[in-house]
């Protein structure tokens, strides 16, 4: 049968919804090349050691509060009856949580082609490895006699101490150490070329040495790119599973109980959403002042790359709000009294300015993302990003700890106040992030190369041409 | 004007005189079915009820999820899908007709929802639940969803015509604002809809991620249909210039992405509520494990995930049309499983009992909607022939 066909003449007209350009000001692959690695060569500025100075002495008291609290016992924490999960669940749940959204922007957005963002995806890579480390801190420390920490891996197994492996807590052991162990991979993986780039540009043996065995021997052969990216392919659907069912372990820690507040069906979709929420709000602080750091960055880094990060934002902060609305609706849906109290005091008890404060950011602030005038005005962008990553640590809060302040046993309800040591810890892993990420923007390529020269105006072979 | 723009291909309508058999055949199925279920359904309508509900759930299913591609098309400002667009707008087109097939279920409907038939005086749960739980607002709610979604429908489809005339990119900016407001709307309907209809077939069962399971299971549904539709198409000759192989490629890597989603949210559901073991949540797949509903559940198990996932792993076969096709039909048919186990363990709690009424009410709705959809298909072009993104559709390179 064939097809009836008209004569119409077609006018379609772009020039109202024309697609930002990927670079700006019509780079070619050399300035690009140079524009990145300046980065690494060039003279560290004066900022650099300012930041590493702060964020390392963070980190460093954040270990000594460690330290104390593993010589000292798990008392000097404020974690108390009902309450024995408090600040370091709720710190490992943030952070780990904040490391799906890096990968989620690269791995996810990688395999469906979304080439906007490749300038942002290495940074929210590293922002995944970083966070990793960060939550790792507290799943040792946490069970209070850190030096039986080898419980958790499979070793006993074979002095027949079998640890209780129906237990969501040692899910996460093993969630996350795959989690760290791939999206490592991935991150390092993609950052191959582009290190035997830095190799080749090297000016000192000691540099040449350090990224030519970085760079693994790569030449950039025909053999070796169709070899590469077939492997990238493979680990960004690995990691793209991992990133779902890790989120799901995390999130089974709270919703295998039956804690009212706590057991909900929806809670790995809700924690997923939760993680790209504060993901994205972490690349936008992260990004933001590192284009206006770095000025040659602003071509590659574009506000339309940035904007596109907010409206994500968004997309998972109304996903965040839709479940507040339906935890809320099913808990007076349900009729169980201890559901419907346990909301109830969330938002009435001792402990409502949690929640009070998470909700009135976390359903308000992102939603200012509607308007292009608050996308598009990057330094305001970068301080809606700081509240909401505020918003999503009350939000993680609220979870773990309010819901164990108000249980089955109104007699056994109590209060959490922090101890100066939980505060401590807590900015410590900040101080390791920052000085993790402030590492990795002075001696590795920070976005990559390879595949933004791939994306350049006249690199595709179709271009232009209409077929 | 753009150079690439004299190599778009012109706009196709389609014929419907040459399905010509097909359609007087719908249209007779249709009749004959109608009247079937209505003799059938005045002598049982318990079962007549049930089946109604559980082929009436199906088709809302693929058309709320024909509509939730248009939404991510605008939403997203998409390219490659344009191609497909217009019998994506079509299908959920149909959503007004889907309500006038479903007035039935205002007649049966304590015999279905049997919280309706009861008084909230003598029954403690329902009184707990009586302000949302309650015939009017029921009923209310009901008409909201159809309004809200049928009309966005009918407003992307106008806009979408017009733009067929003028070629001007400002409809494609206004739906992309409709777009924009549905999603938080619509996400809410959907789940309130789905709780109303599904979750409300046993009141004392509560799940928070219902609403998104069924969500999955209609964006996958829909997602088979186009695919089906597309094949069906190009093999009558149409949509050729427009769907390439790296279209079905795309069909194929969502087809995987959904089979996934919906295999997490069934899995994570299954598990917390296995794991919790709360006697109001357990109740729900206690009654889909027994008899021989549970080898429904595990041929559920397997067909809806495990056999579509191992088929669209692989890069190679998710460029062949007819390959997807046959993959498409099969999660269609596991769907239609899905949705068969959502309602009608509910009337038979004992086992699997099959009824021609369940078979006879999807054929009477299914071939109505079909034969409205087949006629409705050739009043306009059956892509939008002047979409400013359809230089990019069809030079789309996954």
């Amino acid at each position: 049968m064939s097809a009836s066909t008209s004569n119409e003449t077609v006018t379609p007209d772009l020039s109202a919804i024309a697609r930002p350009p990927q670079v700006l000001n019509n780079r070619g692959p050399l300035w690009v090349t140079d524009a990145v690695c300046s980065i690494v060569e060039g003279k560290t500025p004066l900022w650099w050691y300012a930041a590493i100075s702060i964020s390392g002495t963070f980190a460093a008291i954040g270990g000594a509060c460690i330290l104390y609290m593993i010589i000292t016992g798990v008392g000097v924490w404020g974690s108390n009856s009902p309450a024995f999960w408090a600040w370091d669940i709720t710190n490992f749940i943030f952070w780990v949580s904040m490391a799906h959204a890096g990968s989620f922007i690269s791995a996810v957005l990688f395999l469906t082609r979304q080439r906007w963002s490749l300038s942002v995806s290495r940074a929210a890579e590293a922002m995944t490895v970083f966070a990793i480390v960060c939550a790792g801190v507290y799943p040792a420390i946490h069970i209070g006699r850190v030096w039986f920490v080898w419980f958790l891996f499979p070793v006993p197994n074979n002095y027949g101490m079998w640890p209780n492996f129906s237990s969501p807590l040692l899910w996460d052991v093993f969630a996350v150490t795959s989690y760290l162990t791939v999206s490592s991979l991935f991150w390092f993986a993609g950052m191959i070329p582009d290190l035997a780039v830095l190799r080749d540009r090297a000016t000192t043996k000691i540099r040449k040495f350090c990224y030519g065995v970085a760079s693994l021997g790569w030449l950039g052969t025909a053999r070796q790119w169709r070899h590469y990216e077939s492997m990238y392919v493979v680990l960004a659907g690995l990691t793209s599973v991992l990133v779902v069912t890790v989120t799901t372990i995390v999130a089974s820690d709270c919703a295998t109980s039956v804690i009212p507040g706590w057991h909900a069906t929806i809670f790995p979709f809700y924690f997923m959403v939760g993680a790209v929420y504060s993901g994205c709000a972490t690349v936008l602080t992260l990004l933001i002042p590192l284009r206006a750091l770095y000025p040659q960055l602003k071509d590659l880094i574009t506000p339309a790359q940035l904007e596109k990060v907010a409206m994500l934002l968004l997309m998972m902060a109304s996903c965040v709000g839709y479940v507040y609305v339906y935890e809320l609706f099913c808990a007076w849906y349900s009729g169980n009294a201890f559901e419907r109290g346990a909301f109830w005091e969330r938002f009435h008890g001792t402990a409502a300015w949690y929640a009070i404060t998470c909700l009135s950011i976390n359903l308000t602030i992102p939603q200012l993302f509607w308007f292009k005038r608050v996308r598009t005005c990057l330094p305001l962008v970068f301080v809606l990003a700081i509240l909401c990553n505020v918003g999503m640590w009350f939000e993680r809060f609220m979870i773990v700890t309010t819901s164990l302040l108000h249980d089955f046993l109104p007699s056994a309800w109590g209060n959490f106040h922090p101890s100066i040591v939980d505060i401590l810890t807590a900015t410590g892993t900040l101080g390791i992030f920052f000085t993790l990420f402030l590492l990795f923007i002075r001696f590795v390529p920070i976005m990559s190369m390879n595949e933004l020269k791939a994306v350049l105006p006249g690199t595709q072979p179709q271009h232009g041409e209409g077929h | 004007m753009s150079d690439e723009t004299t190599h778009l291909p012109p706009a196709e309508t389609f014929d419907y005189k040459h399905v010509g058999g097909r359609f007087i055949g719908l249209c007779v199925t249709a009749i004959v079915t109608l009247l079937i279920s209505l003799v059938l359904g005045i002598g049982n309508p318990q079962q007549f009820a049930f089946s109604w509900l559980f082929a009436g759930w199906f088709f809302v299913t693929i058309l709320i999820g024909s509509l939730f591609w248009v939404i991510v098309h605008h939403a997203t400002d998409a390219a490659w899908s344009v191609g497909i667009r217009r019998q994506l707008e079509n299908i959920s087109c149909q959503l007004p007709l889907l309500a006038l097939l479903l007035l039935p279920l205002l007649f049966v409907a304590p015999k279905v929802w049997t919280w309706m038939a009861e008084s909230p005086t003598h029954n403690h749960e329902l009184a707990e639940k009586a302000a949302y739980l309650n015939v009017d607002f029921f009923w209310i709610r009901t008409a909201v969803y159809f309004l809200l979604f049928g009309i966005v429908a009918l407003l992307f489809r106008r806009n979408s015509l017009a733009q067929d005339q003028d070629g001007a990119a400002i409809h494609s900016i206004r739906n992309r604002r409709i777009a924009f407001f549905i999603i938080p709307f619509g996400a809410i309907a959907l789940t309130f809809w789905s709780f109303d209809w599904m979750m409300g077939l046993n009141i004392r069962f509560v799940s928070t991620i219902f609403g998104i399971y069924n969500f999955a299971g209609a964006v996958l549904a829909a997602l088979c249909v186009i695919i089906l539709l597309a094949n069906a198409l190009r093999s009558a000759g149409y949509l050729k210039r427009v769907l390439t192989a790296q279209h079905n490629f795309a069909f194929g890597k969502l087809l995987l992405a959904f089979t996934l989603f919906w295999g997490w949210i069934a899995f994570v559901q299954y598990m917390l509520i296995w794991y919790a073991n709360i006697p109001e949540e357990t109740s729900f797949y206690v009654l889909r494990s027994t008899g021989s509903w549970k080898v429904l559940g595990i041929l559920l198990v397997v067909g809806h995930f495990i056999i579509p996932f191992c088929l669209l792993l692989f890069r190679g076969p998710k460029a062949n049309a007819r390959f997807l096709g046959v993959v498409a039909f099969w999660i269609l048919t596991m769907h239609l499983l899905d949705v068969y186990m959502l309602v009608l363990p509910v009337l038979h709690p004992e086992g699997f009992q099959p009824a021609v009424l369940d078979v006879v009410a999807l054929l009477a709705i299914g071939s109505t909607l079909g034969a409205f959809f087949l006629k409705g298909l050739g009043d306009s072009p059956l892509w939008p022939s002047r979409d400013p993104r359809l230089a990019e559709a069809v030079n789309f390179n996954d």
